[in-house]
């Protein structure tokens, strides 16, 4: 497999996200999340302000190197072939440490208990399930539907209205995106809103 | 629209937007309302880098995407509109061949546009002069550029003068009748297009056929009913041809004769029953009349898949009764979508529970009102090319498909002769079969366009994607523009000039809508006998099909080939004129600008215009303009959408959007409670949410939500589990009074406030 692929990516094309939260509704409805829960968030900046409004898609981001892996006391997190992080919510003990090393505030706690509806921490999947059987119902109750296992689109992206959002092998996800910078072809940002902000005017 | 160019209806689609250079946008938030739709929005800029534009009272979610951005003072639209006609006509930016050739009254659009300088311009719209300068430049270069809207233009005293100037902008700009132009209305809900098709209205038959004797006679024929029958139904012969109430006022009917209300002209009774089927009538402007309304009734009906909130308004106790309606999920049939196209649905699952389909609602009311029989006939008929008249062929009629073909039957206003059940079946089942952008099919749907676009003339045409497009043959869907406003006015020919007659049509010039009288001159056919004896009085009306026939083997429209009119000499204003809404923010304007008249039995209420507007000065009182809208998790009056968690998770309160600076001149933190007071004496309890979308001068309500009412808390109204996650109070309970001199919308996008800590 990974002769022939990349790893699975998520990116928000900021040029194409309106803010209607298609993503994170169905992301909800899809694995039946607590309402407390938010595997996925819609973030807006500067709201209402002339040429300074974006938004943009942020869940797990299923790092190469995730931090939440690294930091984690109890070893719950393993990262599959195709590159999608998950966890073991029967390991995970609810600490927070994976919170803390995350850059996109991804881990989520739900409020009923240490051990509630959806374990002690819950997180994106990619909708790729958990360790448990594939399509059995411990693995739905726990971390919800696994369309990746039948061959579907993560439902985020299946919904997402004006397609700013991708996924998929990274080299596919890189082409669908690159098409679209190369057609705008035209002042098109040398790169995505906020890079300035995070690494520095060069 | 209709009385520019002769439909009411968007003119190109929503894929077509992806061929424009420009995209206008008038009072419309795509990106919130549309959000599916508004990818082909991004498409053309991101692939045909073109300039998106935005004209709004608030920075909205579209605004966010647009290249320019204009932050309009509501309804000043018209102000703004000529403005830009005077940069153009001063530039010489227009289209002259265009107006020439299929334009009448240009002139006194132009002597108009003369008195807009964009100096004048600034101060009446608050947009200064070089944005709009900018604006107009690069609209006008851009070709070609559409102009798009909804209900930000329309919902205003003067909201039909604002819908003919837009056109009126394109047709200066020869913006019609071509790929990437035209008018895109946007409809604001799931087969609004169908629904007004129908004519769900009170002013008109099924297919716009108006309330006439003839057209009431071209009914009682097609539904295979006896006119005279139909006749008894009413109260007096003249009562069937009145227009009735509507949605906007229908609470007038029923509080007229109490102090202070409007007088009514209703065959001397007031209403006292209401059947609602799915409207979310806690979404109507005048909240408080709405409620004292439902009080005062006798009989209440709300048929709904979610329990209707009118019931938790009312304070009435006896008579209510609520009804379990279908969702669309349970039964089948067409849909209408914005682009005139149709598209069908098949039944995912039965009716759950007690609850019925609309259509079983309305049969089993008709059944015990005695005309069930009568109402469903229509379905059991089909033309008998023999006679060209109605004849029974069957004893029992499948639901929907003998509907749909009863419509194709009956409807030739809008063409939908050729949307009968299965073909419109074949689309749906095929849709991978069409192209995204065009909506040609290919494949076994070739020579079809997606979901056959009305006009549709026959059985066998392709629809028509672009309306008045010339370029294509009739064959094909093109036409010019529609016949309807006479031969001549005023000694200027109204038909199309020579040579903008539709490709491959017979007859090179403009001429009329086809009637037997004309139809052998006009199409230089000779008809036989036989075909004469069946034939109809005119294209409207002719059950034989042969007017259709004959004038797309002549590559000609049946509805003629005209000039579209910028002068409306049966409105009230000829051509659109500026007038200050009725709550004007600009007092020392309504001097210049009066509202109209006062119009007395409008849709049988007497309606205050200036009287309302002169009452007093309301900016004093009321300093703040009023802006209402929606949400993009949210659905008009709410309550489906407020009873799903996640949705309601979104925005789980009501709130009002305000600028920090005016929030901080009075006081209201970010979070806080305020009260937003208006001239009709009713205030509501909201939540402040801090935001720079709106200026120091407005501030913003969305309208979904219902269930308290004046500060009052009325949600143990509700029936044990059907309260939805989220209620709050309506914002149609502080907008303010007024409704157009045409179609009675209310003016619910241009009001005044007054707000207050709470």
């Amino acid at each position: 497999m990974s002769d022939y692929y990349a790893r699975m990516k998520f990116y928000c094309d900021e040029q194409r996200c309106i803010q209607c939260d298609g993503c994170s509704v169905a992301c909800a409805e899809a694995h039946e999340l607590p309402v407390g829960i938010s595997r996925r968030k819609v973030i807006t900046l500067n709201e209402g302000i002339e040429g300074k409004e974006f938004s943009t898609s942020v869940a797990c981001m299923h790092c190469t190197d995730a931090p939440c892996e690294q930091v984690c006391p109890v070893d719950c997190f393993y990262i599959r072939e195709d590159g999608i992080v998950l966890h073991d919510k029967d390991v995970c003990i609810g600490c927070g440490y994976c919170l803390f090393a995350c850059p996109f505030g991804a881990p989520q706690f739900p409020q009923d208990g240490a051990f509630g509806t959806k374990g002690a921490m819950d997180k994106c999947t990619m909708c790729a399930g958990g360790p448990e059987e594939t399509n059995s119902a411990k693995e739905r109750e726990l971390y919800g539907q696994n369309r990746i296992a039948e061959g579907k689109v993560p439902v985020c992206a299946a919904m997402c209205s004006t397609k700013a959002l991708l996924v998929g092998d990274s080299e596919d996800v890189s082409r669908v995106y690159r098409e679209r910078v190369a057609a705008r072809g035209h002042g098109v940002l040398s790169a995505p809103y906020g890079w300035d902000t995070a690494y520095g005017n060069k | 629209m209709a009385n520019t160019w002769g439909y009411g209806a968007m003119t190109n689609s929503l894929g077509d937007i992806q061929n424009t250079k420009a995209i206008i946008i008038f009072g419309a938030n795509p990106a919130v309302n549309h959000p599916v739709g508004f990818q082909h929005f991004l498409k053309a800029k991101e692939r045909n880098n073109a300039k998106i534009i935005v004209i709004d009272p608030r920075m909205t979610k579209t605004a966010a995407k647009a290249d320019l951005y204009a932050q309009i003072r509501p309804g000043t639209d018209i102000p703004f509109m000529y403005g830009m006609l005077h940069i153009i006509f001063k530039n010489g930016w227009h289209d002259q061949k265009f107006m020439d050739a299929r334009v009448y009254g240009m002139d006194e659009i132009k002597e108009e546009a003369k008195k807009w300088n964009p100096e004048k311009v600034a101060d009446v719209t608050g947009v200064p002069a070089d944005k709009l300068i900018q604006i107009t430049r690069l609209y006008a270069k851009s070709t070609p550029g559409t102009l798009v809207w909804a209900m930000g233009l329309t919902q205003h005293s003067i909201g039909s003068s604002n819908t003919r100037l837009a056109p009126i902008l394109q047709l200066a700009l020869g913006n019609l009748g071509v790929e990437g132009g035209g008018c895109n209305i946007l409809r604001g809900h799931d087969n609004v297009q169908g629904a007004t098709d129908m004519c769900c209205l009170s002013h008109t038959l099924p297919g716009y056929y108006g309330l006439s004797k003839g057209s009431w006679g071209y009914f009682a024929k097609s539904w295979g009913v006896d006119y005279e029958w139909l006749k008894g139904r009413f109260k007096s012969e003249e009562m069937m041809g009145e227009k009735g109430f509507t949605l906007a006022r229908w609470y007038a009917g029923v509080l007229a004769g109490k102090p202070g209300e409007d007088k009514i002209k209703n065959a001397g009774t007031n209403l006292k029953a209401l059947v609602v089927l799915g409207n979310g009538i806690t979404a109507i402007a005048q909240q408080a009349k709405v409620k004292e309304a439902l009080d005062n009734l006798e009989l209440i009906v709300l048929a709904d898949p979610f329990l209707n909130e009118g019931a938790i308004l009312t304070d009435k106790q006896n008579d209510v009764f609520v009804l379990p309606a279908a969702t669309q999920f349970e039964t089948s049939g067409s849909v209408t979508a914005t682009n005139r196209a149709a598209q069908w649905r098949n039944k995912v699952i039965d009716p759950l529970y007690e609850s019925k389909t609309d259509h079983d609602i309305i049969f089993e009311l008709a059944k015990r009102l005695g005309f069930y029989d009568e109402l469903t006939k229509g379905m059991l008929l089909k033309d008998d090319p023999k006679t060209a008249k109605p004849v029974k062929v069957k004893d029992e009629f499948q639901w929907p498909e003998d509907a749909t073909d009863e419509i194709a039957r009956t409807i030739k206003t809008i063409g939908l002769t050729g949307w009968t059940a299965e073909r419109l079946k074949k689309h749906s089942e095929n849709w991978h079969m069409f192209d995204e952008v065009s909506g040609r099919g290919h494949g076994p749907m070739k020579g079809e366009y997606y979901g056959l676009p009305w006009p549709c003339w026959t059985t066998e045409h392709s629809g028509s994607p672009i309306l008045y497009n010339i370029n294509r043959s009739v064959a094909e869907g093109g036409m010019g523009f529609r016949n309807r406003f006479g031969l001549e006015r005023e000694g200027v020919n109204l038909l199309a000039e020579k040579g903008s007659a539709p490709k491959g049509s017979a007859n090179k010039d403009g001429y009329p809508e086809i009637n037997a009288e004309n139809i052998e001159e006009v199409l230089g056919i000779t008809l036989t006998a036989k075909e004469k004896s069946l034939i109809g009085k005119n294209w409207k009306v002719d059950t034989s099909g042969i007017i259709a026939q004959k004038c797309m083997e002549q590559g000609m429209a049946p509805y003629g080939n005209a000039k579209a009119r910028a002068i409306v000499w049966t409105f009230p204003d000829r051509i659109p004129l500026h007038r200050e809404p009725l709550h004007s923010p600009r007092q020392d304007l309504t001097k210049d600008y009066p509202a109209y008249e006062d119009k007395p039995n409008h849709y049988r209420v007497d309606t205050q215009y200036i009287s309302k507007q002169t009452e007093k000065d309301w900016s004093k009182e009321f300093p703040i303009n009023l802006v209402t809208g929606r949400l993009v998790n949210m659905n008009g009056a709410g309550v489906e959408t407020r009873a799903s968690k996640y949705l309601a998770k979104l925005t789980p309160e009501m709130f009002c959007d305000i600028n920090p600076g005016l929030a901080a001149n009075h006081g209201i933190r970010d979070g806080a409670m305020m009260w937003v007071h208006s001239p009709e004496g009713t205030k509501i309890k909201v939540k402040a949410k801090y935001s720079h979308s709106v200026s120091e001068d407005r501030v913003f309500l969305p309208y979904h939500f219902a269930g308290y009412f004046q500060g009052e808390d009325r949600t143990g109204n509700f029936p044990q589990g059907t309260k939805p996650y989220a209620s709050g109070e309506s914002a149609n309970t502080v907008t303010n009074y007024g409704y157009d001199i045409v179609t009675q919308i209310p003016e619910t996008k241009g009001g005044l406030c007054r707000i207050e800590k709470a």
